[in-house]
């Protein structure tokens, strides 16, 4: 039976930890990334993105735990010997070199013959297109240009795992949408295997083929953009990922969820107890209450527009529920009569969509 | 009327401050011109003399090529040990590190008379005195203190993260250190390198003891000179040494920017 190269393991790390003197930053991490593709490390500052990269590539050794690729141990291996290609976040070009001799330097180590250095340097530079600034010094290129070297170089040595810190985040927004796609292309061009540390959710949904929610050193959630937006393990997760309403919730002993003054309907399986609910705002169908209220099987509450707020193509409504505030969203439409502020609505949304976490306190 | 940086009084100080500061050195420029016989302000009459007469004077030549050979070998010497030192202090993490970097820039603060005078001490029972290799050693003491300090803080400020992708790249240690460090580090080089070469030139204090009939540098034998007879001579001197230090500033600015090289 042919076995599916995506499915292969590639990357492996086995219960890393590290400590910075007292402080326990990473206490047990456990992940298994596939060949071939690129994974998003997602997560607020400070949540041990980048220490978890870097014990990757070597630069700082866990205290304890194993990394493996492709299923040979690396944990004890010198950096110089691991074959990762990085891009630092400063870009990190060596500034006494030109454009030419950063993307070589790789191929010097390596004993490559002079002419094959020459030859994938300039396929590299072509392939990030920079072919006409190959004499120029990395102080004298832009933001984007320098990201681009930082890039070639890294990938020109063939690396088994490219690794980006933030690759994206000093340029400017509408350059970092095209080095999103660039940077996509070049890594699914290549098949190489990738980690993407960002701390920005559109960057990891949009390019990476999984994302790795991390808080506090820990993992969240393990899933495929889809499932970390559609199935949030957590309400961490849910909270950090895309917007939500949180409303304060209780499940009474016989299964029955009440929150916003009301019972309401949920697919989650539910223990009694205090509990957030957290809906999407454009997930909520917005209806005058002088309509018709057909109930379904979903959720109907009532409310009043307490405030509207228009963005252009979006129209978030605040609509008053009980003791509750709800943002909705809709995109900005023309069929049914405007609502206004003080206007009784019906918000509407399905079981499905309505996400129960335990109460963490926070 | 509020009273500005630039406002006039505050203009007037500075620069009669800086007329003060420089008073001496500007004077020097026209007595050396001067046909006396003594040192006098304003010269009576004016001639090139006494720059003749200088480079006539066999112990002033001999004493400013021992001057300049020293100060070279203590320069080159001083980069070749301060550079691998300055990167152990930074790089390396080590118990014990600062307490060792600041015994050895220590000499930074002591009093040249009793470094002079430890020196004597010291090097006479090796027989180091008045010899080229003793005054290398003596001057090394002062200048090494210098280097050291100006390479740490040019490491310290140096973005590492450099380092941290040539490591990635492939490559060794050793490699990193004479291909990246090393040259990020330039500026660095040249700013202690000038300073360790001016201060070796200038050094009197602790070279008076350590020099004799045999061998003598070139501030020494001015200074001697000065004590038996007052004559234009040491004017004509004082410019010629005031024209190499610029000399030195104008490499460094020509190579490096000045303000780049020494304000961090
Ligand atoms: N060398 C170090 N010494 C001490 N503490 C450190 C060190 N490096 C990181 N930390 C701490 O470890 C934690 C995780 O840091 P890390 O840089 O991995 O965060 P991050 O997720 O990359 O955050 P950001 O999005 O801000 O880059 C932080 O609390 C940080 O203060
Ligand atoms: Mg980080």
């Amino acid at each position: 039976m042919p076995v599916s190269q995506s499915l292969e393991e590639h990357l492996k790390l086995d219960g890393i930890s590290i400590s910075f003197g007292p402080v326990n930053v990473i206490p047990s991490l456990d992940l298994s990334v596939r060949k071939g593709e690129m994974v998003a490390f997602l997560g607020p500052s400070g949540c041990g993105k980048t220490t978890t990269l870097r014990m990757i590539a070597g630069l700082i050794s866990p205290s304890s735990g194993r990394i493996t690729v492709g299923g040979r141990d690396i944990t004890r291996l010198p950096i110089h010997d691991r074959d990762m290609g990085m891009v630092f976040q400063s870009y990190a070009l060596f500034p006494h070199m030109d454009v030419t001799r950063n993307v070589q330097f790789g191929l010097q180590m390596r004993n490559v013959s002079k002419q094959d250095i020459e030859r994938r340097s300039k396929e590299a530079l072509e392939l990030v297109q920079l072919g006409h600034l190959a004499q120029r010094k990395p102080k004298e290129l832009s933001g984007g240009q320098q990201q681009r070297v930082a890039l070639a170089r890294a990938l020109v040595i063939q690396p088994s795992i490219l690794l980006l810190d933030e690759p994206l985040s000093n340029l400017d927004a509408k350059l970092r949408d095209e080095m999103r796609l660039q940077i996509r292309a070049l890594q699914q061009q290549s098949g190489i295997t990738a980690v993407f540390v960002t701390h920005d959710q559109v960057e990891a949904l949009s390019m990476c083929d999984r994302v790795v929610v991390m808080r506090n050193g820990r993992i969240e959630q393990f899933g495929t953009p889809t499932e970390i937006y559609e199935r949030p393990a957590t309400a961490f997760v849910a909270n950090f990922v895309g917007r939500t309403n949180r409303l304060k919730g209780k499940v009474g002993s016989d299964g029955q969820l009440v929150a916003a003054g009301q019972p309401l309907r949920a697919t989650t399986k539910l223990s009694p107890g205090p509990v957030d609910v957290l809906i999407r705002p454009h997930r909520i169908a917005l209806q005058p209450s002088s309509g018709p209220a057909t109930t379904g099987d979903g959720n109907v509450v009532e409310g009043k527009v307490s405030s509207i707020i228009f963005i252009g193509d979006l129209v978030q409504y605040v609509v008053r529920a009980g003791d509750e505030e709800i943002v909705v969203e809709e995109a900005t439409r023309r069929e049914r009569a405007p609502l206004g502020v003080g206007d009784n609505v019906h918000l509407r949304w399905s079981a499905d969509d309505t996400l129960v976490y335990p109460d963490d306190g926070k | 009327m509020e009273i500005h940086k630039t406002s006039w009084p505050m203009r007037i100080l500075v620069f009669v401050l800086f007329l003060y500061l420089l008073a001496p050195v500007l004077l020097v420029f026209p007595i050396s011109f001067s046909g006396d016989q003594v040192l006098r302000f304003p010269p009576t009459f004016w001639s090139t003399r006494w720059y003749v007469a200088l480079f006539e004077n066999s112990k002033m030549l001999s004493a400013f090529s021992t001057s300049l050979l020293l100060a070279s070998i203590v320069t080159i010497l001083s980069i070749v040990i301060a550079v691998p030192a300055a990167w152990v202090m930074t790089r390396v993490k080590f118990r014990g590190r600062d307490l060792l970097f600041n015994l050895f820039t220590a000499p930074l603060l002591l009093p040249t008379i009793v470094l002079g005078l430890a020196i004597l001490i010291v090097f006479a029972s090796f027989g180091l005195l008045a010899t080229m290799r003793g005054l290398v050693f003596a001057h090394l003491v002062v200048t090494l203190p210098y280097a050291l300090r100006i390479l740490a803080v040019a490491l310290n400020t140096q973005d590492q993260t450099c380092e941290e992708a040539a490591r990635t790249l492939g490559a060794k240690p050793l490699t990193v250190f004479f291909r990246v460090t090393v040259p990020m580090l330039i500026p660095g080089i040249v700013a202690a390198a000038a300073l360790c070469f001016l201060v070796s030139f200038d050094e009197v204090v602790i070279t008076l003891f350590l020099t004799g009939p045999r061998i003598s540098t070139l501030p020494v034998e001015l200074y001697n000179y000065v004590y038996n007879q007052a004559d234009p001579l040491v004017a004509a001197a004082s410019v010629l040494l005031i024209l190499l230090t610029l000399g030195v500033i104008m490499i460094v600015e020509r190579t490096m920017g000045l303000s780049k090289t020494f304000v961090k």
